[in-house]
């Protein structure tokens, strides 16, 4: 049974000064629930990400979040569930800034989103769409095409070596930088999509079903990579429909009735 | 070759009514059940084209360039309200942006052309400034709604490619590169292929007339490779500015895409 967090299980993790306590991997924090404003404010800045009382409707539809807050700290592994429509998707969405909140504010290592220029924030928290986009041409095309954004004009494009590695990391065998990525089948292009986004190095990785159209080989392994990554420091937050839960999940959040809860 | 213009006199104009009636008759014959539209056409043609031609003779005759600008101002609003029905999506607003733009991109490649290139004197002059920005607005008119539209459907449908690239560190210029350059591509492919046809298939409208009214075809067809150019020009200047004006209002300060 899915339970609010209020301030007493916050203090569990934060000490009074606002300054975290147990700031290892996993800890998932749901403040704002009692309408304390200043010291969750604080403890909320400590946090990878955070949503502070997010309200959040699309035009003209019913409200899809109603002061919802939450905050995952660094290396977290979030699992999102809940019913189809619940705003799963909208959450990730709000987190990357590809939606803005109605009311409230998101946080992204204690600096509201709003502060930063978009193109940074998004480099550094990586959104993995549900349906994997890849434009016409071949893998290395694709996988090197954030690298001609100004915004990761820092960054070097992976060599051929470095693409081909990637791949057979996620079981893409047959597959080699020069293969058109048309050819390519959903399961495939999702796993290309995610070591698109991971080249980026982001500080946190957002996840829409990244194993829905995997079989249960490749779904493994992309888990094992998901895990892998938050050993390292980089916090996931990933939506899944499946019932058994990934072994390294730290945490799961629920989307419920407008609110975010954890299970 | 040269001579007065022969004039048309208000018994022969009546006489061409005749070929409303012919129409009319074959439609009538027929059971087209156009006998009405022709009937209110015919009449919404003497009467739009009459009233020009008067405002006109008026404005050439008191030479005000304010009132001529008012009457550039009044053509570009009347193309402005006809993009406004051609373009289906109402979630951006353009109206207005594009208005402006118009106004301020068309006055002044319409003073390059009349002042520098014909060289008349002042540049404002009525019997230049009109007609050439008419066709100049006119022209663009097309450009603009085409590019528009096309902007507006290919953001749609290409939702997810433009998020995905957001996501992945574009900012919206980049993001919407490949939308922006197609559609100002669509809007420019007409003007281009008129340039490769004049001429072989039809004499264009502004060259007939000069033709008609006893220029040299040799003098006529300089005014047209001027009037041509100048609309390549214009129609590629008008699309790209306004289409990315618009562009930038189709996503948020934070770089998301407004349309869905």
């Amino acid at each position: 049974m899915p339970q609010n967090i209020g301030p007493e299980t916050a203090a569990h993790f934060f000490r009074k000064n606002g300054r975290p306590v147990a700031n290892g991997p996993g800890r998932v924090y749901f403040p704002g629930m009692s309408g304390q404003g200043s010291q969750e404010t604080a403890d909320r800045a400590d946090a990878v990400l955070a949503l502070d009382k997010v309200s959040f409707a699309y035009p003209g539809g019913p409200a899809v979040l109603e002061e919802a807050s939450l905050a995952i700290e660094a290396g977290a592994f979030a699992v999102v569930r809940g019913p189809s429509g619940a705003g799963k998707s909208t959450l990730l969405r709000l987190l990357c800034r590809l939606e803005e909140p109605d009311l409230g504010r998101i946080l992204f290592n204690g600096t509201p989103v709003d502060a930063m220029p978009p193109p940074a924030l998004r480099r550094s928290v990586a959104y993995v769409q549900q349906m994997p986009t890849l434009l016409p041409g071949t893998v290395r095309d694709n996988l090197r095409l954030p690298f001609a954004y100004r915004a990761n004009s820092d960054l070097t494009p992976p060599s051929d070596r470095d693409i081909q590695a990637r791949l057979d990391e996620l079981l893409l065998d047959g597959l080699t930088p020069d293969t058109a990525a048309d050819r390519l089948s959903v399961g495939q292009a999702q796993r290309v999509c995610l070591i698109r986004s991971l080249l980026l190095n982001p500080g946190a990785v957002l996840l829409d079903e990244p194993t829905a159209s995997l079989d249960a080989e490749s779904a493994r392994v992309v888990l094992d990579r998901t895990a892998t990554l938050s050993r390292t420091g980089v916090t996931v937050v990933m939506i899944s429909h499946s019932e058994t839960l990934p072994e390294a999940a730290t945490r799961v959040i629920e989307v419920h009735d407008r609110k975010l809860r954890y299970a | 070759m040269t001579g007065p213009i022969i004039q048309i006199a208000p018994w022969q104009l009546f006489l061409c009514l005749g070929f409303v009636l012919l129409a009319g008759g074959a439609s009538v014959y027929h059971k087209l059940g156009l006998g009405r539209d022709l009937l209110v056409g015919t009449i919404r043609a003497f009467a739009q084209l009459f009233l020009v031609g008067y405002v006109l003779r008026f404005v050439f005759d008191v030479r005000l360039s304010w009132l001529v600008l008012l009457m550039f101002t009044f053509m570009v609003g009347a193309a402005v309200h006809t993009i406004r029905g051609r373009v289906k999506d109402r979630t951006i607003p353009f109206v207005i942006p594009t208005f402006l733009s118009m106004l301020v991109t068309y006055t002044l490649v319409t003073m390059l052309v009349t002042g520098v290139i014909v060289g008349v004197k002042p540049w404002w002059t009525p019997q230049y400034y009109i007609p050439l920005a008419g066709m100049i607005v006119g022209n663009s008119m097309n450009a603009i709604a085409i590019s528009l539209e096309r902007l507006f459907s290919d953001l749609k449908a290409r939702h997810a490619e433009v998020e995905m690239k957001l996501a992945l560190g574009a900012d919206y210029r980049e993001a919407s590169q490949d939308i922006l350059a197609g559609a100002v591509k669509a809007a420019m492919i007409p003007s281009i292929n008129s340039l490769m046809a004049v001429g072989l298939v039809s004499l264009p409208g502004m060259m007939t007339g000069q033709i008609l009214s006893g220029t040299d075809p040799t003098v006529a067809i300089r005014y047209q490779l001027v009037v041509m150019l100048m609309l390549v020009a214009s129609n590629t200047l008008g699309a790209l500015a306004i289409t990315a004006l618009i562009r930038k209002r189709c996503f948020s300060p934070a770089q998301r895409l407004l349309l869905r």
